[in-house]
């Protein structure tokens, strides 16, 4: 009687995704009828807040350069995440590993990061020019660190009891790396990539604003000087998806590699 | 092995991580004569520092100035919030929700905005720190407040105390620690932020200066800039940290 039971326990959980589906699209409907309606209600200047079938409207009739935007910021802040997250957790490991050389680099790190991102960004697009990769580059740069400090604090929390049970069970550094450590640190290593799809975005936006031709950071820039405040807003509309929908896919690969429980 | 002396043979190892890179970047950018778009010398960069130091003690005020007063204004804004959500339960549903929506855009993507609100001037800088922190303090103090034992509240509420004796005497002191971690996280934020807005548009900071530089391709002044505007934020992140410290006397 295994089958069906397995079935009903995959509707339920069919039916509670749709749910949770339904109520992030009346939670969505409710948002965008209080916009539509507070701005004719209150009168609200379009300098201030533009109505929301205006900016609708706007995307609507020339969607190329949101959608080239989207596309291109997409891929600036998804190679900045990878590769940060990839070294950030290497260096965690690192750390983790060599302590003297933990003490020795980490302080150059947490100096390197009150650097303001803009002033590094025009080294990067200096050294760069001004391609996908520096923008890449400048999202790597904010993205690492969080996620080596928190692998760090993950590889940290496992308990010793653990590793001298599976020591005596004759286990090398390399196994108990991958099926011991590794996996403990790994809710906490989500963490910090969830923090990471917000700031890759943000590294990626910024990087842009030394000039380019596509972009979300350059809708925003080339409407800011020309006073556009529907264009603003409507690349602000556009941001949020893609970073809503970016931390979105990073937390559901969290629940489906920490399905024992995320830390939150 | 002591925590004492193993904490100031970490002090050492950081001392000498520094210095290897200084040498190391001393070194490379003498040894293979690199030009200063490339990399410029620490010395050169400090000489740099030394010759236009009115200029940068002036900008790094500057700066700072903006970057304090959102600073404070946001950890106002963001703490007054997350009180007033948790005193009057039901405005949580509405404030959560917006917050969570303004808080998806990252806050540097609303500078063009902000700067066409509030013109070039310092205005646009402070609400731009602002926003940036009070966000930061807000989850921090809310996710404080939030941690209060159940039935700590019961046993105040039997001896008659009401909500705002509730608030004061027991969560506060118990949302302090994560509420002032989020203030000292935040400070470092609040200088970026305030940079940043500054390149977009400004009569006068740091991020006024690299924006000047680069225009003339100025890299050491870049340099410089950036070594000031680092060391500000260790001073600003230093302070609120000591701070931390004094008040959370019991840790």
């Amino acid at each position: 009687m295994a089958a069906p039971k397995a079935g009903s326990a995959a509707r339920a959980q069919w039916m509670a995704r749709a749910g949770g589906l339904g109520r992030l699209v009346l939670g969505l409907a409710i948002a965008a009828l209080v916009w539509e309606g507070s701005v004719l209600l209150f009168g609200i200047r379009p300098h201030y807040l533009p109505k929301l079938s205006t900016i609708l409207q706007a995307i609507a009739t020339t969607p190329k350069p949101y959608v080239d935007g989207f596309l291109r910021t997409l891929a600036e802040t998804l190679i900045g995440f990878v590769a940060g997250g990839a070294f950030g957790i290497a260096m965690g490991i690192v750390f983790f590993r060599v302590r003297a050389l933990r003490e020795m680099v980490f302080p150059i790190f947490i100096v390197s990061q009150t650097i303001p991102v803009i002033a590094f960004g025009a080294l990067v697009v200096l050294w760069f020019g001004n391609t996908l990769l520096a923008k890449a580059v400048i999202a790597f740069y904010l993205t690492f660190f969080p996620v080596a400090v928190n692998t760090l604090l993950g590889l940290e929390s496992v308990d010793r009891q653990q590793v001298a049970l599976m020591r005596s069970f004759g286990a090398s550094r390399w196994q108990l790396l991958a099926r011991l450590q590794f996996p403990t640190a790994l809710p906490h290593i989500f963490v910090a990539l969830r923090l990471a799809s917000s700031l890759s975005l943000v590294g990626a936006i910024v990087g842009e604003w030394f000039g380019d031709t596509t972009g979300l950071g350059v809708l925003l820039l080339q409407a800011m000087y020309n006073e556009n405040v529907v264009s603003i807003w409507a690349t602000l509309l556009v941001s949020a998806l893609l970073g809503t929908g970016f931390y979105a896919v990073v937390a559901a690969a969290e629940r489906r590699l920490v399905f024992w429980g995320a830390e939150q | 092995m002591t925590p004492g002396t193993s904490s100031s043979l970490a002090v050492q190892r950081g001392l000498l991580g520094g210095l290897i890179l200084i040498l190391a970047w001393e070194g490379l950018a003498r040894g293979l004569a690199l030009p200063s778009y490339v990399l410029p010398a620490v010395s050169e960069i400090i000489w740099s520092i030394w010759t236009s130091r009115s200029l940068l003690a002036e900008a790094a005020t500057y700066t700072l100035a903006e970057a304090v007063i959102g600073y404070v204004l946001g950890c106002l804004i963001g703490i007054g919030l997350a009180v007033f959500i948790t005193m009057i339960p039901v405005t949580r549903m509405v404030l959560l929700p917006l917050a969570t929506a303004v808080n998806s855009v990252p806050v540097v993507a609303y500078s063009p905005l902000i700067l066409l609100w509030f013109g070039m001037g310092i205005a646009s800088k402070i609400v731009m720190v602002a926003m940036a922190v009070s966000f930061t303090v807000f989850l921090s103090t809310l996710a404080g407040l939030d941690r209060v034992d159940r039935r700590s509240v019961d046993l105040m509420r039997s001896f008659g105390a009401g909500r705002v004796g509730i608030l004061w005497r027991l969560r506060l002191p118990t949302a302090l620690p994560l509420m002032l971690s989020g203030m000292r996280v935040a400070t470092v934020r609040s200088v970026i932020v305030a940079i940043v807005t500054e390149m977009l548009g400004a009569y006068g900071g740091i991020g006024w200066v690299i924006f000047q530089a680069v225009l003339k391709i100025d890299f050491v002044q870049v340099w410089s800039a950036i070594f000031v505007a680092s060391a500000a934020s260790l001073l600003f992140f230093g302070l609120v940290g000591l701070a931390e410290r004094k008040i959370l006397f019991w840790k």
